[in-house]
C-alpha cells in the first residue's frame, strides 16, 4: 500500500509547504510567547545569581531592593560582617535612571559596586570584554545590551565614566540592562541631585535663620555639607560561610540587627510572584489564546483541504477504499503540517524572533518538546472534524445523477 | 465466491415514507451473461442512476433479488458483510468522466485497487503495467492525470475498472464527452476486456454513435425495464 | 525499488526541506541552554606590572587666612578684590571707627589737662619745698616754732603725693590714649602674608560681629590637593612617591609628589587621606575646591604570573580561574598578588606561566559547562 497521504502532499507540495510555513509562523510566535516568559523569569533569577550573594539585608519591613526601595546606613555591613557564619559582605545601591552617552540614553539600572576586588559580592560575576573596575571613581562596567562599547564616555547625573568592561545578561528584573559604577560615586548619583536643586537647597538653608548664625561662622558651610553627603545603601549582600545554615544566619540578623534579611528563595518568590506577576499573566493568557487560535486555524486549514478533495474522497470511497485508509489520509496530512509548522516554528522563534525581541526570549528544550506534542495533538484534534466531514460523503455523489 | 455474470430480479427502491415516498424502481428485471456488453438506456428521473447504484451495491434497494455470479447478494436486505470490499473486489467502475485521483500517476491511479486488497505494491503495479498495455496507453504509465488528454485519460479509467478482474462492470456514460471514432474504440475495447475477462458489462448511455454495437440493449422507464434485441454491429 | 515519478519534482522538494530539516537541528543543538558556552583564553605570562593608587580629590590652600575685625563694627572701606595679589603688610581695607576718632581726642585732651595738672602739682611741690627749706633754717635760727616747720614739712609731703599722683594719673591718661590709638589702627585689614585675596566677604557698610571675616587669603604658592583612596586600595601609598595629577580645567596631566599621609583616616566613608603637591603650580591658578584625579605610582614588582582581572572568580566562596587544560575546564583556586589599574592582576599561587585560563565567557561557567573557544564573544561590539 502506498501512502496516499505523502502522494498527496508531494503532487501539491509547494502549496503544502506554504500553508506549513504560514501555520510555522504562528507556531513561532507561541513559542516565543512561551520564551519571553520564560526569559522574564530568567531575568529576575539572573539578576539574584549575579549579586553572588546567599542573603539580602534590607531596610526592615520592605521588600526591597528590587520590589521596593530600601534605604541602610552604609556602616550597618560593619555589625553583619562580625556576625558567625558571615564569609563576606558588600554594600550596594540600585538605582533605575536614564545614562547619557553622546546624544542618546539608555534607561538603564545603574548599580554601585562595593569598592574591593573582582569575586566581591554585587561586582559582575564575569564579563564578555574589557576589565573590571580598578580605580575608586569613574569606570564603568556596563552590558552590552545598552549599546555602549569599550572606551565610551557615560554621563550620569554630573560625572563622566569610561567603559571599561562589557557584561552579558546582567539584567534588572524589568530587563533594563545594568551599568556597574563604584559605590561612593552611585551614592551620589542616587542622593545627591542636580546642580539647580542643590543651589535652591543652598538657599533656602541660606535663609534659615537658625543655620544662619553670625555669631557662630563655618555653622552654615557645615550645615550645607552635611547635606551633600550620603550615607545610605540600598541592601548588603551577605555571603554565608561554608558549614553554616542560610536561614540560621538570616535569622540571627533579623534578631539582633532589627533588619529585613531575605535568602535566595525568599527573593525569587518576591521577584517572581510579585515583582513579574502581572506580566506573567498577561503572557500566560497570550499563550492561551494563540494556542486557540492555532488550533482554530490547524482546524480550517485541515478542513478545507479536506473539502477540496471531496471528489477524490468519493471516488476512493466508491471504488472501495476502507474509512480507514480514507481518515489516515486527511489525519497524515495534519500530521505532516503541523511538522513542518512545528520546524518553521522553531527556527523562526530562534533566528528571527529571539534576537530582535526587546526583551530576553529563552528558548527551553522542553518547552518546543511540549510545544511539538501540543501541536501533534491539535493537528490530530482538528483532522477528526475533516474526517467526519469525509467519512460523510455519499460515495454515490460521484456516479452523476 | 466469484461466479459471473449478474442477474437482477423484481428490484424495487422506495426513497422516502409515507405520503411522500417515492418509487424509484418498479420491479427491475436485468441480467448480463459473463462476455456480455449490454446497454442501459432511459431517460433522466426514469430510475437509471438509481438502478446503477443499486447494481454499484451504492444503495440498498427496497426489494428484489440481486444475484453475482452464483451468490446472492442482496434478498430483502444484503446478503454481503462487506459492501466496500464487494465493490472493490468484484463490481468495476467506469464514470462518465475519468475521475482519476489527480495526486497519483497512472500505474499508481489503476494500482490502488489491487493494493487496497492486499496485493503487495510491485505485484499490483506489475497487474496494471499489464492492463495499461492492453489499453495502449503504457507509455504512459508515469505521467500524472492532468498530463493526458481526454481519451488517454478514459482508457486510465476503464484499466482501472478492469485491473481486478472484477465479473460486473457497471459502466456510466463512458463515451459522452468522446467523438465518434474514440467512442467506438472505447466500446471496442470493451467488448474485447469482457470477452478476454469474462466480464459482465453494463453500459448506461444515450449516445447515438454506439447504440448499433450493443446486442441487447435495456430501456427503463417509469422504473420498469423493457428488453431489445439491438444491431450487434462490428465496428467500422 | 520504488521510482518517484518525476525527479525534477523530488529534487525540487529536497532542495526546500534538507536545508529546512537541516537548519532545524542546527539550531535545536547549537542555541539555547543545549549550545556549548563560547569563551576566549589567554595565555598566563610572567609580566612585571606597575601597580598604581588612584584617589580623587580637591585643590586646597595649605595656608589661608581670614581678615577680619576683633570687635563688632561697620566696614569702612576695602581696597581689594577678588583675584588681587597683596604684599604682606598691605592694607586691605578699613573698619569704621565710628567713635573712636573722637574718643581718642578726648583721651588727648585728658592727656593734655593731665600734664598741666603734673605741672601744678609739680609747682606746688617745689614751692612748698623751698618754704620747708627757709622754715628749716629759720628753726635753726630760733625765728620760727616747730609747730610751722612740722606743718611745712607736712605740705611738702602733701605737695610730693600730689606730684606722684599726677604723675600717675598722666600715665594713665597716656595709656589709655594709647589704648585707644591701637584698636584706632586695629580696624586697618592688613595682608598677613603675600598672597591672593580669594573672597570678599562683605561691603562697605555692612556691620559684622567680632570673627567674622571681611577679606580671605591664601598663599597661592601653598595650593596643595587634598586626595582621598579607598582604603582598601591604598596600600603602599607613602610619601615622596610620584604622583599623576589630571584636572578638569587643564588639558595637559601634571606632575606632583605626595607630600604626607594624613595620619587620621576617614572612618565614615573608609578612606585614606593623603596630601598632593604640584611640582610646578599650573599657571592660570587652579581654583580652590576644583576636583581633580589623583594616580600615584608605586614601584613596579618583580616579574610573576599574571592574569587579566577579568578571569578572577568566586566559587563557592573561593577565588580562583578557570582553567582550560586540554578540552577540559577546571576551576584553580588561586592566591592574588598585586593588581596595577589596567586590570593586570599577579598571581601569588595557583598559576604558572604558559596555563590557558579562560577570560571572557558568554554565560557564567560551572564544572559541568561545554565550553568552546573563540576569538571574540559573539554579539560584543568591536
Amino acid at each position: 500500500m502506498i501512502s496516499l497521504a505523502g502522494r498527496d502532499i508531494m503532487h501539491d507540495w509547494g502549496k503544502f509547504v506554504f500553508t506549513g510555513v504560514g501555520l510555522g509562523l504562528l507556531i513561532g510566535v507561541t513559542l516565543s510567547m512561551a520564551g519571553i516568559y520564560r526569559g522574564m523569569v530568567d531575568d529576575g533569577k539572573a539578576l539574584l545569581d549575579n549579586s553572588r550573594a546567599d542573603l539580602w539585608v534590607v531596610q526592615q519591613g520592605t521588600l526591597g531592593p528590587y520590589a521596593e526601595s530600601s534605604s541602610i546606613y552604609d556602616d550597618v555591613w560593619r555589625g553583619i560582617r562580625a556576625m558567625p557564619g558571615v564569609e563576606q559582605t558588600a554594600n550596594v545601591t540600585y538605582l533605575t535612571m536614564q545614562v547619557h552617552q553622546g546624544e542618546r540614553d539608555v534607561r538603564s539600572m545603574v548599580t554601585g559596586v562595593t569598592a574591593g576586588d573582582p569575586g566581591s559580592s554585587g561586582w559582575p560575576p564575569y564579563l564578555v570584554a574589557g576589565r573590571q573596575i580598578t580605580r575608586g571613581h569613574y569606570e564603568a562596567v556596563v552590558d552590552i545590551a545598552t549599546g555602549f562599547k569599550l572606551g565610551d564616555r557615560l554621563k550620569i547625573r554630573r560625572n563622566h565614566y569610561t567603559v571599561v568592561g562589557l557584561t552579558r545578561r546582567m539584567v534588572s528584573s524589568g530587563g533594563d540592562p545594568i551599568v556597574f559604577i563604584p559605590l561612593k560615586d552611585a551614592q551620589e548619583v542616587q542622593f545627591l541631585k542636580d546642580n539647580d536643586a542643590i543651589l535652591q537647597q543652598r538657599r533656602r538653608t541660606a535663609a534659615n535663620p537658625a543655620f544662619n548664625r553670625p555669631q557662630v561662622p563655618g555653622l552654615l558651610e557645615d550645615v550645607i555639607s552635611s547635606q551633600s553627603t550620603n550615607t545610605y545603601v540600598n541592601a548588603v549582600l551577605v555571603q554565608v560561610a561554608a558549614g553554616y545554615d542560610t536561614e540560621e544566619v538570616a535569622q540571627s540578623i533579623r534578631r539582633w540587627k532589627r533588619l529585613t534579611v531575605y535568602t535566595r528563595s525568599q527573593m525569587e518568590d518576591i521577584l517572581i510572584g510579585k515583582l513579574i506577576a502581572t506580566s506573567a499573566r498577561q503572557i500566560a493568557m497570550f499563550l492561551v489564546i494563540l494556542s486557540i487560535v492555532s488550533a482554530a486555524i490547524v482546524a480550517f486549514i485541515i478542513y478545507t483541504m479536506t473539502l477540496g478533495k471531496i471528489r477524490e474522497i468519493a471516488v476512493l470511497k466508491l471504488i472501495g477504499t476502507r474509512n480507514r485508509t480514507i481518515a489516515a489520509l486527511i489525519m497524515q496530512q495534519s500530521i505532516a503540517l503541523g511538522v513542518i509548522g512545528f520546524v518553521v516554528g522553531k527556527i523562526t522563534a530562534t533566528l528571527l524572533m529571539a534576537p530582535i525581541f526587546p526583551k530576553y526570549v529563552l528558548l527551553e528544550p522542553v518547552d518546543s518538546a511540549i510545544g511539538f506534542v501540543a501541536v501533534v495533538v491539535i493537528c490530530i484534534l482538528a483532522s477528526i472534524i475533516a474526517i467526519r466531514a469525509a467519512l460523510k460523503v455519499d460515495p454515490a455523489e460521484a456516479i452523476g445523477g | 465466491m466469484t461466479g459471473k455474470g449478474i442477474r437482477i430480479e423484481g428490484l424495487k427502491k422506495r426513497y422516502g415514507r409515507g405520503d411522500t415516498a417515492v418509487d424509484a424502481l418498479k420491479g427491475v428485471d436485468m441480467q448480463v451473461a459473463p462476455g456480455e456488453v449490454v446497454g442501459l438506456v432511459g431517460p433522466s428521473g426514469s430510475g437509471k442512476s438509481t438502478l446503477l447504484k443499486c447494481l454499484g451495491a451504492v444503495i440498498e434497494p427496497t426489494a428484489g433479488r440481486m444475484i453475482l455470479g452464483d451468490e446472492v447478494i442482496y434478498k430483502d436486505g444484503w446478503k454481503v458483510k462487506d459492501l466496500r470490499a464487494l465493490r472493490r473486489d468484484r463490481i468495476g467502475f467506469i464514470f462518465q468522466a475519468p475521475y482519476l485521483i489527480p495526486f497519483l500517476d497512472v500505474t499508481d491511479n489503476v494500482a490502488l485497487l489491487p493494493m487496497l486488497a492486499g496485493k503487495p505494491n510491485h505485484e499490483a503495479r506489475k497487474q496494471a503495467i499489464e492492463l495499461l498495455q492492453s489499453l495502449d496507453v503504457e507509455h504512459r504509465a508515469k505521467a500524472m492525470p492532468s498530463q493526458l488528454s481526454g481519451g488517454e485519460q478514459q482508457r486510465v479509467a476503464i484499466a482501472r475498472g478492469l485491473v481486478n478482474r472484477p465479473p460486473v462492470i457497471l459502466a456510466d456514460e463512458p463515451t459522452a464527452p468522446l467523438d465518434s471514432e474514440r467512442a467506438l474504440a472505447v466500446i471496442q475495447i470493451l467488448n474485447e476486456m469482457a470477452r478476454k475477462f469474462e466480464t459482465a458489462i453494463i453500459v448506461v448511455t444515450h449516445d447515438e454513435k454506439i447504440m448499433p454495437t450493443f446486442k441487447r440493449i435495456y430501456h427503463i422507464r417509469d422504473g420498469v425495464t423493457y428488453e431489445e434485441a439491438g444491431e450487434g454491429r462490428g465496428f467500422e | 525499488m520504488k521510482r518517484f515519478p518525476v525527479q525534477k519534482q523530488t529534487l525540487a522538494i529536497m532542495v526546500v526541506l534538507l536545508p529546512l530539516l537541516a537548519l532545524f537541528i542546527y539550531v535545536s543543538l547549537r542555541s539555547g541552554p543545549l549550545a556549548p558556552i563560547p569563551v576566549t583564553v589567554t595565555r598566563v605570562e610572567n609580566q612585571s606590572i606597575a601597580p598604581a593608587l588612584f584617589g580623587i580629590g580637591t585643590v586646597e590652600a595649605r595656608y589661608s587666612y581670614k581678615i577680619g575685625p576683633t570687635v563688632a563694627g561697620r566696614v569702612k572701606r576695602l581696597n581689594v578684590h577678588v583675584g588681587d595679589l597683596v604684599k604682606a603688610g598691605q592694607v586691605l581695607g578699613e573698619m569704621d571707627p565710628i567713635d573712636l576718632d573722637q574718643r581718642i581726642r578726648s583721651q588727648e585732651a585728658a592727656l593734655k589737662r593731665s600734664r598741666a595738672q603734673v605741672d601744678e602739682a609739680l609747682a606746688r611741690q617745689n614751692y612748698a619745698q623751698t618754704q620747708a627749706r627757709r622754715y628749716e633754717e629759720l628753726l635753726a635760727a630760733r625765728s620760727t616754732s616747730e609747730e610751722i616747720v612740722t606743718g611745712k614739712k607736712h605740705e611738702l609731703r602733701v605737695a610730693e603725693t600730689n606730684l606722684d599722683a599726677a604723675r600717675e594719673e598722666s600715665v594713665r591718661v597716656r595709656a589709655e590714649r594709647d589704648a585707644l590709638i591701637v584698636q584706632r589702627r586695629n580696624l586697618l585689614l592688613v595682608a598677613p602674608v603675600d598672597g591672593l585675596v580669594v573672597l570678599r566677604n562683605a561691603e562697605p557698610g555692612t556691620t559684622l560681629v567680632a570673627g567674622q571675616a571681611v577679606v580671605e587669603l591664601l598663599d597661592p604658592q601653598s595650593l596643595w590637593i587634598n586626595v582621598r583612596f579607598d582604603q582598601i586600595h591604598a596600600q603602599g601609598l607613602n610619601a615622596n612617591l610620584a604622583a599623576r595629577i589630571v584636572m578638569r580645567t587643564q588639558a595637559a596631566e601634571l606632575t606632583g609628589r605626595v607630600l604626607r599621609v594624613e595620619p587620621l583616616a576617614d572612618a565614615v566613608t573608609e578612606e585614606i587621606l593623603a596630601k598632593v603637591v604640584f611640582e610646578k603650580i599650573p599657571d592660570p591658578l587652579p581654583a580652590v575646591g576644583e576636583l581633580v584625579e589623583v594616580t600615584v605610582a608605586l614601584p613596579a614588582l618583580a616579574a610573576a604570573p599574571v592574569v587579566p582581572n577579568a578571569a578572577i572568580q568566586r566559587i563557592s566562596g573561593q577565588l580562583g580561574v578557570w582553567q582550560v587544560v586540554g578540552d577540559d575546564l577546571h576551576f584553580t583556586p588561586v592566591i592574588l598578588g598585586a593588581a596595577d589599574l589596567d586590570g593586570h592582576i599577579q598571581i601569588r599561587e595557583g598559576l604558572k606561566a604558559g596555563d590557558q585560563v579562560v577570560v571572557y565567557s558568554a554565560k557564567a561557567l560551572t564544572l559541568r559547562s561545554r565550553i568552546d573557544v573563540v576569538e571574540q564573544i559573539p554579539g560584543v561590539p568591536r
